[in-house]
């Protein structure tokens, strides 16, 4: 196969007119909803319902139904979230930090991964929420003036979560909306109906795409590039302070930080391959996202596995060589004790499977990508189920060593935390482009300007 | 107006008006002298009127805006004429006798607002000194259970009406009438009589009444140990032993620091000889038991000998003693001899695979310790094994150390099994015409081949006075409710030299009447004008014809009367009995009988034999069983927590963990480890027992350190209608009893196999230990349980701190410098026996909730105060260690820096507080928690047990008004009872003095029997708390974590024998 490597490859198959874009991308947006739709939307809404069930049962009777116990004060409650906010860290990390190393490809996905960042940490702010015992007083996590003169305890991480998901959230949120503006007024242009006129011009803030509009708008979204940037990282390493601050054998360790972002971009990606790969296929954007971009995705999986797998191996040489038989108790505990099956379920997924990747054409062969992005994200939540339950089932005194086995209500929560994401993102593919509709103008072949005319 | 009214003249006073010179001058100043001494306008507060009325008038606005959202939680009554002796919020505290069980321990009674709260021992009680067990802490609960009998009920078979005294009082007085014309039995069924008021009132019952037969039974009863006595000494009364004198205790069967005889006494005499400032003093215990009892936790040497065994063993070491070793200085006959000289001590430790050394030293220490080593059989031993352990301490002298002033006290025998048995025959014969249960429950209690139950069928009337519905008041035909003990009046001599009085605390809760008052009314023979105050009444009058008159006390009856009642007790100097001499003829006569002819040197029955497992795939039929003729032994023991089973029904008892295996809400049957394997059973598998015609499914628990071949089943649960908490908990091992050995609770006839099945134990602690090997002895390799022994310490008083890893105090931040005041604890392992008190003690005092079985299943129990129990060494025959887990009020608490709420925070005297109110619950501290000491809400458990149980009115009467009663989904933990220490500082303010660390107890402390427990300012030098801080066997525990506990332990000395090899 002989490439030519002087011409920069399209990220857009098949040279589709600026015409062709638009129309392929709104037409979710313009046609009427069809019965796949709403079996997809009532599976999700079914889902979010039953979720919604147990946590009304919870919130009637208290945690205790819950399988945490003493010794296992987190188990699915924050599994779930430390999961769900690590989903969120794909969608920023495409449009933010590949956004500004200038990666063409990330403009067919950005849209939609950035759609699931705000959801899934939607998703994942729920969980603080509600794993408390006593959710109606959760505004007291906030710092407001009060008359009680109380105030928050700024060494405690869980308040660093707060400031860390809230501003992630609102930021990517801001980042989200400012680039679909353009696409709002295309659509407002677009539609003869009165309703959605309204709606769309409301939320394109009057935009004219006039030249002066474009130049504004290219700066502010370099800038929100760059304020999210840092944000990507900080998230997640803050989120392991939950666990690298406590003196807990086995959350006391000062590689989390890194090893967290690496896994959350790790399962992020997973997720929005495994959700393009249908989304593509059903609304026939296979041109706009191609093989091509799914492999690069692959190829992202494999680096960010790998140093989760190297992450693991270190946990193991650091307990050892700390000298410190609890230290290395508690990881012998996690590879052989009650828990094992979790341990080698998340080794296999997240270590094992993703090298499979480095075969090309696994990497672009669609089903096997989808069956192992699957088998990515069980195994970074299982990751966080082995963190978090297997080191605080056994700690410091042999005595207080207890057992963690999850309810059906604990299911029913993690079930309805699916039903509820879903529910966001199947809402938003009919009410909104999953792909940027100008950015994808932007990067067709003769798009740019160019003085020497079309070579072809 | 006229002129004279214009001119009128006022005056103030005579003086004014004849105007003399001093009032003048009076005059002068507006004030008084000194009046105005103190006033001066600088000092006044400066908000000016304006702004005073500004505030008047918004505090009003406040007030009335405040009121409007006040909940009505209904009505409070303020009390319109205030007793004499209560100031509200004042406590006051009633000296009392507690009933639970036949000790008759002296109780202490706080009460607030009349209503008792909390229990404590009689400090002035000269038995039980100011400590109390578990049972006598909790019986509070059992005042205020809500499902107490309230009414007087009527009916049969089980089918029950509200009725009113006065007719049930008619119809039993009829009846009464008519059996004692007809000259029908009357039976009157009670536990063992304590009272001699009691005592009098039954005497003067059967006056009346010449019919009347009183009938006494026990189900843990010491007839054995009686009999033993009669046989050796001639009388039956045993003498209290002198624990705090014996430097060595061999204890046979006999869990003298858990259960048997006053072990709160006994416990706190064994601890005092346990003092690690004065080593040298040591006492040394010797076990040789073959159930694990919390004696056996606690022994310093433990030899695993079935309970069948233990005769065999007393012979051998008389044998040793008096034969091999010619220590003693009596000898036998040639015919006793030949016998005795038969039993060799080193071919019995052979057979039951003992440690020959520590049989040796065990020898040399009775021998070096003459007069001063007590040798103790266990209750459920037969008679012979006590006939030889009352010659064996003959033999070394040990009759020194029986308390020549106390002995035990007998107002009325026990009734034999015969007798039962004829009352039950003339039961069917239909010559009993009343049978009255002085609050008591045969219908559970009595062994099953009695056939009591169909017998009471034949009665026509049964009367069951009780507290609660128990088995026998469903067959009665009247069910009266009585007192409970803090509503009732009595009397009670448990021992020479001692009087004890009981008297009501509250008034009655319920439409209830005193168990003596009823039949002191049915005397009376009229139906009308019952008096409450008639038992009271007719113990003073007793007490100031028989008893008072004999004390020759100088004060006039009242005055010593209400001395006595605010004392609790009555010493007196007893009319020494004395002890009679000891019978050897006799002895040596019986020694001789008690030999069985099959033994011959160690191949006869006594051998234990190997057990063959016919397993499952040989023979199916067959399936694993197990018979008599393998060896195989059931012994019924009592339990550490409800007693008889009459705390059946009280949920804090029920979820004390046993002290041994930590299991809660259930009783088991308990093998060794080589028993388990032969049966191929693991814990919680059933087993199926068969045994006097009985068969039980019952889970098994492999105790560590459980003799080979023998099967231990706690009696008292079981029960089948105790009510909501205590029905169907654990399993019925009353039904294996027989009439024919109902004492002895040892059997040999029955069969064990492998059911099917599974069965999930509540349990505090897993069971590491057995299942993992290898995290056996994590406790001593990091270092929480931290021990040694006399000898090294001794040896080198510094053994430890030079053994011990040294922590390094860094730290990036500023430390807090804690200035005045700073609380802490100290725990002595040495003394510590692992009883569970102090857990039950703070569960009263802290309004600890009961969390039921379930939630203890998931881990979610609620003590603030916990023992834990580990193991190490082999499973089979392992070392235990105890220690008190509680909130250690760390200074660098890693709870506190990782709330985000600043729920819990420290206080500037130390403590690490738990702001309820604030805490929204994010359990992060409880993780961060390295010793987990924090307990979390995760339901509203006073709600979720038992749909709301503890929700019930009458509980919230209980409740500590001290102490927040907490809600669902906050986090809880040891607050090192800060209402005491607030009580205390108020105290010293109000008295002008500072406050000391001895000025407050805590409850555990307060309770502990064992006084293992010190409490104080670390920083008042020369105390106590300061002392053990920097005491040499002083550590933290996980130290290393550098987070500064408060809490020290004292490391464990085990009083080795030097010649045992480890």
């Amino acid at each position: 196969m002989s490439v030519d490597y002087s011409q920069e490859l399209s990220v857009i198959e098949g040279r589709p007119s600026f015409a062709d874009i638009t129309n392929v991308i709104s037409k979710p947006l313009e046609t009427k909803i069809n019965r796949k739709y709403y079996i997809a939307l009532s599976i999700s809404v079914a889902l979010l319902i039953w979720g919604a069930f147990c946590l009304g049962m919870t919130f009637l009777y208290g945690t205790g139904l819950w399988g945490n116990n003493n010794p296992v004060g987190w188990a699915f409650d924050i599994v779930n979230f430390v999961f769900w906010v690590g989903i969120g860290h794909a969608g920023t990390l495409i449009s933010a930090i590949l956004f500004l190393f200038r990666q063409k490809w990330r403009t067919g996905i950005a849209r939609f991964s950035e759609g699931m960042t705000i959801f899934a940490v939607m998703t994942a702010g729920l969980f603080p929420l509600i794993h408390v015992g006593r959710p109606w007083l959760d505004a007291w996590l906030f710092p407001y003036p009060n008359q009680n003169s109380l105030w928050v305890n700024f060494t405690s991480p869980l308040l660093w979560d707060v400031f860390a998901v809230s501003t992630y959230f609102t930021v990517s949120f801001i980042f989200w909306y400012v680039g679909l503006i353009p696409d709002f007024a295309s659509l407002r242009d677009r539609t003869v109906k009165k309703f959605k006129k309204v709606i769309y011009s409301i939320a394109s803030l009057g935009w004219r795409h006039s030249n002066r509009h474009w130049h504004h708008y290219e700066m502010v979204y370099l800038i929100l590039a760059g304020f999210a940037t840092p944000l990507v990282l900080s998230v997640h390493t803050i989120v392991s302070f939950d666990f690298a601050v406590s003196i807990l054998p086995g959350w006391h360790t000062t590689i989390f930080p890194p090893y967290f972002v690496a896994g959350a971009v790790f399962s992020g990606f997973a997720m929005v391959q495994n959700v393009l790969i249908i989304v593509r296929k059903v609304f026939n954007y296979e041109h706009i996202i191609t093989l091509d971009t799914l492999e690069r995705m692959n190829k992202i999986i494999i680096v960010t596995g790998s140093m989760v797998g190297y992450a693991y191996g270190m946990e193991f040489f650091i307990a050892w060589y700390s000298g410190n038989p609890i230290e290395v108790y508690t990881f012998v505990n996690r590879a052989f004790g009650d828990y094992a099956w979790a341990y080698w379920t998340m080794v296999s997924c997240n270590v094992l499977f993703p090298q499979l990747f480095w075969i090309k054409k696994i990497r672009r062969s669609i089903p096997i990508m989808f069956v192992l992005g699957v088998l990515v994200n069980v195994g970074m939540w299982f990751e966080r189920f082995v963190i978090i339950v297997t080191s605080l089932s056994r700690d410091y005194l042999p005595s207080s060593w207890g057992f963690y086995t999850p309810t059906l209500w604990d299911t029913g929560i993690l079930i309805g935390s699916f039903g509820f994401f879903f529910t966001w993102l199947l809402i938003f593919i009919k009410t909104m482009p999953v792909v940027s509709i100008a950015e994808v103008k932007a990067v067709i072949t003769g798009a740019q300007p160019t003085h020497h005319g079309d070579e072809k | 107006m006229n002129s004279k009214e214009k001119n009128k003249r006022f005056w103030l006073s005579l003086d004014d008006l004849k105007n003399s010179l001093s009032f003048a001058k009076a005059k002068e100043n507006e004030f008084a002298e000194g009046m105005t001494d103190n006033f001066n306008p600088e000092d006044m507060p400066s908000h000016s009127r304006r702004k005073f009325l500004a505030l008047a008038g918004a505090s009003a606005a406040f007030a009335a805006t405040a009121c409007t959202n006040y909940r009505d939680k209904g009505e409070i009554i303020p009390y319109n004429k205030k007793p004499d002796d209560l100031t509200i919020g004042t406590a006051s505290y009633y000296a009392s006798t507690c009933t639970g069980c036949s000790n008759g321990c002296g109780i202490l009674i706080k009460t607030r607002e009349g209503r008792p709260i909390k229990i404590d021992g009689n400090p002035d009680h000269p038995v039980n000194k100011g400590k109390i067990c578990a049972a006598g802490q909790a019986n509070i609960l059992n005042l205020y259970d809500p499902e107490r009998l309230k009414e007087p009920h009527s009916g049969a078979n089980g089918k029950f009406k509200f009725d009113n005294w006065k007719n049930i009082d008619n119809k039993i007085n009829v009846a009464l009438n008519n059996a004692s014309a007809n000259n029908k039995e009357i039976a009157i069924i009670t536990h063992s009589v304590l009272s001699p008021t009691q005592k009098k009132l039954f005497d003067d019952f059967k006056i009346k009444y010449p019919t009347t037969k009183i009938y006494s039974y026990e189900l843990f009863d010491d007839r054995t140990r009686q009999s033993a006595w009669k046989q050796c000494y001639g009388e039956s009364e045993f003498p209290v032993i002198n624990w705090g004198d014996a430097n060595v205790i061999l204890s046979l069967e006999s869990d003298i620091l858990g259960k048997e005889g006053n072990f709160v006494e006994q416990i706190r005499l064994f601890a005092a000889k346990r003092n690690v400032d004065d080593a040298k003093n040591f006492n040394r215990l010797y076990v040789a038991e073959g159930g694990m009892s919390l004696t056996g936790m606690n022994s310093d040497h433990r030899l695993r000998i079935k309970p069948d065994a233990q005769f065999e063993f007393v012979m051998c070491l008389l044998n040793e003693i008096l034969n091999v070793r010619k220590a003693g200085t009596i000898s036998f006959g040639p015919l006793a001899k030949s016998k005795i000289e038969q039993y060799l001590l080193n071919e019995f430790a052979q057979k039951e695979k003992l440690s020959m050394s520590v049989l040796n030293s065990l020898v040399n220490d009775l021998i070096s310790n003459k007069g001063k080593s007590i040798i103790y059989a266990g209750d459920i031993l037969a008679e012979k094994v006590h006939v030889a352990v009352n010659l064996l301490n003959e033999v070394f002298g040990n009759n020194t150390l029986y308390n020549k002033e106390r002995s035990s006290v007998k107002h009325l025998d026990l009734s034999a099994n015969e007798e039962i048995e004829q009352l039950i025959g003339s039961m069917y014969s239909g010559n009993v015409g009343v049978v009255i249960h002085f609050d008591t429950n045969p219908v559970y209690h009595f062994a099953p081949d009695y056939g009591y139950s169909t017998a009471l069928n034949k009665v026509p009337v049964v009367v069951t006075m009780c507290e609660h519905e128990n088995e026998t008041s469903l067959k009665s035909h009247f069910a009266l409710p009585v007192h409970h003990n803090f509503e009732s009046w009595g009397d009670f001599q448990t021992r020479t030299g001692l009087y004890s009085l009981q008297q009501p605390v509250i008034a009655p809760l319920y439409n209830t009447r005193q168990k003596e008052s009823v039949l002191l009314h049915w005397l009376s023979g009229s139906v009308e004008n019952y008096s409450e105050d008639g038992y009271h009444q007719y113990l003073m009058k007793n007490w100031e014809q028989y008893i008072y008159p004999q004390l020759s006390v100088a004060s006039d009856f009242r005055t010593f009367w209400f001395a006595a009642l605010n004392d609790g007790v009555v010493n007196y100097k007893s009319v020494v009995q004395g002890i009679g001499l000891f019978n050897y003829n006799k002895i040596e006569n019986l020694i001789y009988s008690y030999w069985q002819p099959a033994y011959q040197h160690g191949k006869s029955n006594f051998t234990s034999p190997v057990i063959s497992v016919v397993t499952a795939e040989s023979d199916a039929s067959k399936k694993s069983e197990f018979s008599e003729s393998l060896g195989l032994v059931l012994m019924l023991t009592g339990n550490y927590t409800i007693g008889d089973g009459r705390f059946a029904n009280n949920g804090w008892l029920q979820e004390l963990p046993h002290p041994v295996s930590k299991v809660t809400w259930d009783n088991y049957a308990a093998i060794s480890l080589n028993t388990s394997k032969q049966l191929n059973v693991k814990i919680g598998d059933n087993v199926d027992i068969n045994a006097n015609g009985k068969k039980m499914t019952i889970p098994v628990m492999i105790q560590p350190g459980m003799a080979d071949n023998l099967v231990s089943i706690e009696l008292g649960y079981g029960r089948k209608s105790a009510g909501t908490v205590g029905s169907n908990v654990g399993f019925d091992g009353i039904q294996f009893l027989s009439k024919k050995n109902s004492s002895a609770k040892l059997l040999k006839d029955f069969t064990l196999s492998k059911g099917s099945g599974k069965y999930k134990f509540a349990s505090t602690q897993e069971h590491h230990a057995i299942n993992e090997p290898e995290v056996m002895d994590y406790h001593k390799k990091r270092h929480i349980v931290q021990e040694g022994t006399v000898a090294a310490f001794i040896k080198n008083p510094d053994f430890f701190r030079e053994s011990k890893p040294k922590a390094e105090d860094i730290s990036i931040m500023n430390r807090v410098q804690y200035k005045g005041t700073k609380w802490a604890m100290a725990i002595d392992l040495n003394k510590c026996v692992g009883c569970g008190i102090c857990v039950t003690a703070c569960n009263v005092e802290n309004n600890v909730p009961v969390v039921g079985k379930d939630q203890v299943m998931v881990g979610r129990e609620m003590h603030w105060i916990r023992i834990d129990r580990y193991y190490s060494d082999s499973p089979v025959e392992p070392e235990t260690s105890n220690q008190p887990i509680l909130c250690m009020h760390c200074d660098d608490a890693p709870c506190e820096n990782v709330c985000p709420v600043v729920a819990t925070n420290h206080s500037p005297d130390g403590l690490n507080q738990m702001v309820y109110n604030r805490c929204v619950g994010t359990r992060y501290c409880s993780n961060n928690c390295p010793y987990k000491v924090r307990r979390f809400n995760f339901y509203n458990f006073r709600n979720h047990f038992e749909d709301g149980y503890y929700h019930k009115d009458s509980l919230s009467l209980m409740h500590n008004p001290e102490v927040t009663v907490r809600s669902r989904g906050v986090m809880e933990k040891c607050t090192f009872c800060v209402q005491r220490i607030m009580e205390a500082r108020q105290e010293a303010i109000k008295n002008g003095v500072p406050l000391k660390g001895t000025d407050v107890k805590t409850a555990c402390q307060e309770a502990c029997p064992a006084d293992a427990i010190t409490f104080g300012d670390a920083h008042e030098k020369d105390s106590q708390i300061d002392y053990i801080r920097n005491h040499k066997l002083g550590y933290h525990v996980l130290e290393e974590l550098n987070i500064k506990p408060n809490v020290t332990y004292i490391a464990r000395l085990r009083n080795k024998a030097t010649e045992v090899k480890s």
